[in-house]
């Protein structure tokens, strides 16, 4: 089992540990109220990461967020769904839980001309749900409460006393735009906890899977962007790039968004030398085409001129509120948990894209997209010059209680903890790089103008269905 | 931007789109059930180049108040049965509910039961049934195109 830390020990043992050089990586509840335990995992350069455990006594654990900013939503999130009351976390706000009060979940702001902008659930457009209580004086955004979770299906309690099978089905379906990243990262956790290790075949299918996953996001990502300042050809043209990217997936994978191509404990992918030749081709002539579109793009004066100085998230708060993925390397946080992936295909000396200037503006992270485009399509022209097997994990340890498995999603780094029990689920935690980079959309949006809200939040494109599981 | 659309005008060219038959118009509106966001994905390719609805008079609009279709998505999660109805309400008569994707159709439905209020079929009445997880950008147009046929 893993050994608890005392209540009166916890604040100093992670304080520690964070003094040391470790980083928070995700936190979650086992049980309810007074016979829940609290597990925070931390992960540190070089060494392996450390899952430690509190037990709530009474239901209380002592709080981390002035420690670990980042635990916010964690704690939040345990409160809500596991009954756990975090001494010293003030005020706390509901964050799963929907309490009619707007007191009960946002920011109390007052003052002369102050008033509230509530958009959603239900956005203009095709969006999906989420609601979003934007505090403003005039034109000016004071603060951003963001309330998520309307499409809260239960996928973790649902997989819970399953096999590990009947998890990744809950897993893959948490979310579309992620169901790789998603599911290679569940079965990372599994395949830790039953000791098993993944053969060279199985680390090239999973990483080629990752990486075109990556490169329809991205065109996705950039497409919206532009629609985000209603410059419809370039919205248009990335549709249509991010649609040949998707026909590509289904003619090598057999599905648009990959569904159902990874597998616990084994591969779920062959393809042969005719669909890697034909793929890899294709690929060649989309890479072309998205880099003469993308050019277009630099040279588009009214899109350009919408982009600077607008939604910036910088260094500091980008570390403190645990952002990652393209929102955290745009701040210049040479974060990627690609750099260490030993599970699968990437070099050990994997260098995290940096953009031309660390702004951590809306324009930043729109190049940083480009920028990765072109590390995508150079890994998959290396991956799909030879045919592929699905490959197999083979035991390696002795099995272990709790595994975890962390993989860089198109929006970050995606952490999945599983918790054995005679091969049963007995816990699972999905905690995707969108759920780590949403309290930085707050924390970006306050001081800019009303009418760029859309935009900024775009800039991020984080995903709402991957949050509320 | 010129080069741009030239291009543009070229995909649509280069995908053979035929002219829209008679004039017909549908205006919808599109609301997130409980989604995993591939119903989203596609249908946001629907109205792209490479398909390009609106050339059939079918458009999606911003308010339930100027749709003649109420799309849905999801397995309709607790959280979002009350927005739902609330949009439903809003449209005009007559107005036709569409169920976009199997979690809509309530099929293969994951989650926990407690959280869903689903399937849409028990809370508003359901006339067009788009199938697939999630239905392609095509099967999707053809789906949409079909509630055109008087």
């Amino acid at each position: 089992m893993i050994p608890p830390v005392d209540g009166d020990r916890w604040r100093e043992t992670i304080a520690q540990r964070l003094a040391d050089g470790a980083r928070f990586a995700g936190a979650w509840a086992v049980g309810t109220g007074p016979q829940a335990a609290w597990r925070v995992a931390l992960l540190a350069p070089g060494r392996p990461a450390e899952v430690l455990s509190c037990p709530a006594r009474e239901g209380r654990v002592p709080t981390i967020v002035d420690l670990v900013p980042a635990a916010d939503w964690d704690e939040r999130e345990a409160h809500d769904l596991h009954a756990i009351d975090f001494d010293g976390h003030e005020p706390m706000r509901a964050l799963v839980a929907h309490p009619r009060d707007p007191a009960a979940w946002s920011t109390p702001v007052a003052g002369e001309g102050v008033h509230e902008v509530a958009v959603g659930p239900i956005h203009a457009g095709v969006i999906e749900s989420g609601h979003f209580r934007l505090h403003v004086v005039g034109e000016r955004i004071l603060a951003l409460d963001t309330r998520l979770f309307y499409k809260h299906r239960g996928l973790e309690h649902a997989a819970e006393g399953g096999d590990p099978a009947c998890g990744l089905a809950h897993v893959g379906r948490a979310c579309a735009a992620c169901a790789v990243a998603n599911s290679v990262a569940y079965a990372h956790a599994v395949e830790r906890a039953l000791g098993l290790w993944p053969d060279r075949d199985l680390r090239l299918a999973r990483t080629l899977l990752l990486e075109l996953e990556r490169l329809y996001n991205h065109l996705h990502d950039i497409g919206a962007l532009c629609a985000g300042v209603g410059y419809a050809p370039g919205a248009m043209a990335f549709a249509a790039l991010k649609d040949r990217a998707q026909c590509v997936n289904e003619r090598l994978a057999g599905h648009r968004f990959l569904f159902r191509t990874i597998a616990v404990g084994a591969g779920a992918l062959a393809v042969d030398r005719a669909a890697v030749d034909s793929a890899r081709g294709e690929l060649r002539e989309l890479r072309a085409d998205a880099a003469a579109t993308w050019r277009e793009l630099e040279f588009a004066g009214s899109l350009q001129a919408r982009l600077g100085a607008i939604g910036v998230l910088n260094y500091h708060a980008a570390l403190q509120l645990g952002a990652c993925g393209p929102a955290a390397r745009a701040a210049g946080v040479p974060t990627d948990a690609r750099g260490h992936s030993p599970r699968l295909w990437y070099d050990g000396d994997f260098r995290p894209a940096a953009p031309r200037e660390s702004t951590g503006d809306v324009a930043a992270r729109l190049q940083l997209r480009a920028a990765e485009l072109e590390t995508t399509c150079d890994l998959l022209d290396e991956l799909l010059t030879h045919p592929l097997a699905p490959g197999t994990a083979a035991p390696a340890h002795e099995p272990r209680p709790l595994g975890l498995g962390l993989v860089e999603s198109p929006r970050g780094a995606t952490l999945a903890a599983v918790e054995l029990a005679a091969d049963r689920i007995a816990r699972l935690r999905l905690r995707p790089g969108s759920y780590a980079t949403w309290p930085a959309v707050a924390h970006a949006a306050a001081g800019n103008l009303l009418p760029d809200f859309p935009l900024i939040n775009k800039s991020f494109e984080l995903c709402y269905a991957c949050v509320d599981r | 931007m010129y080069v741009l659309l030239r291009q543009l005008a070229q995909l649509r060219r280069d995908a053979g789109l035929t002219r829209p038959s008679p004039p017909r118009s549908l205006a919808l509106r599109h609301v997130d059930a409980g989604s995993c966001n591939g119903c989203e994905h596609e249908l946001g390719l629907v109205i792209s180049p490479r398909y390009d609805l609106q050339r059939y008079g079918l458009d999606i609009v911003a308010s339930p108040r100027h749709a003649d279709i109420l799309l849905v998505t999801g397995p309709v999660t607790t959280r979002m049965a009350g927005a739902l109805r609330i949009a439903y309400e809003a449209m005009p008569e007559p107005r036709l509910v569409a169920a976009l994707g199997d979690c809509a159709l309530g099929r293969g439905i994951l989650g926990d039961p407690a959280e869903l209020a689903g399937p849409l079929d028990d809370l508003l009445p359901v006339d067009i049934r788009i199938p697939g997880c999630p239905p392609s950008p095509r099967a999707i147009a053809e789906h949409l195109l079909a509630a055109l046929e008087p």
